[in-house]
């Protein structure tokens, strides 16, 4: 398994992966992607300067998939109507820079070396990023944590009932994966903070 | 019209009328948190982890105050990174 990444001389950090676990990540990457990119709520896009200005159909209510509602979280909770304000104008945006640097981490991982099919085994790829890639990364992997957190209804302090889960249940390694993500996400941090 | 006079400890509320407050999550890292603090708003990393831990600790914390529209901004910047934060009116 990778040790996670390491501060790179000169600014940003470097890891080593294995093919399996560079190929995990873009998985996780994609779906985040398709996420963004699919749900309904999402501001049509289009080059028409006419058609800019004539578009109304920025969201203005929460998402209804619980992920999005984490990701894209109401501002004014106690103001409907600036609450939608806000999301009119932020959340097309936010959304794509989120789909954007997800997207980024795949392109990375494949420019490091991960073939479109993994069928080799003994694969390594080594991810080699400067402070803003870096930090673009961090933003994802939050992403990803965000998201598979929602979906496995993680709470405070519920580490306990993780562990206990029979080997067998599926959540059990959603979570693990889950998991992981976080210690690539430290390991991170630790590299970009020193 | 009555012309409304403004006292100093009104003044100081005037100058800074809105916050931008973060709340605990299960998920994002202590260490993440308080990278964000200190990255976006450039405060020192003793002021960013205290934040950060009143955030951990109290559930919630005020970590910058301005107009409504820089609030916006940090509100939007937070959730660019993956907190969770909103808009509130200062006290």
């Amino acid at each position: 398994m990778s040790g996670g990444f390491e501060r790179r001389r000169g600014g940003g950090a470097v890891a080593t992966f294995t093919g399996f676990e560079a190929d995990l990540m873009r998985s996780l990457a994609s779906q985040m992607v398709e996420l963004l990119r699919n749900e309904v709520a999402a501001p049509r896009e289009t080059n028409d300067p006419l058609e800019q200005l004539l578009d109304f159909s920025g969201p203005t209510t929460e998402p209804d998939d619980p992920v999005l509602a984490r990701l894209f979280p109401t501002a004014y909770p106690d103001d409907e109507e600036a609450a939608a304000e806000f999301r009119r104008f932020t959340e097309g945006g936010l959304r794509d820079t989120k789909a954007r640097s997800a997207a980024m981490m795949i392109d990375t991982l494949e420019e490091a070396g991960l073939p479109t099919e993994l069928d080799e085994d003994g694969l390594h790829i080594d991810v080699e990023l400067d402070a803003g890639a870096a930090t673009t990364w961090l933003k994802s992997f939050t992403d990803i944590r965000l998201a598979l957190a929602t979906r496995l209804g993680v709470e405070e302090g519920d580490e306990d009932f993780w562990l206990a889960l029979p080997d067998d249940d599926a959540r059990a390694h959603v979570h693990d994966i889950y998991d992981w993500v976080g210690y690539l996400q430290e390991t991170l941090v630790l590299a970009l903070s020193r | 019209m009555p012309v409304e006079t403004v006292r100093p400890e009104e003044a100081l509320v005037l100058d800074r009328p809105w916050a931008t407050v973060v709340w605990n999550d299960p998920v994002n890292l202590m260490s993440y948190v308080s990278f964000v603090f200190e990255s976006y708003f450039g405060y020192p990393r003793s002021k960013a982890e205290k934040l950060m831990f009143e955030v951990h600790e109290d559930g919630k914390s005020t970590v910058s105050s301005g107009s409504r529209e820089e609030m916006e901004r940090d509100v939007q910047a937070m959730h660019e990174h993956g907190l969770w934060a909103t808009m509130e009116k200062a006290e």
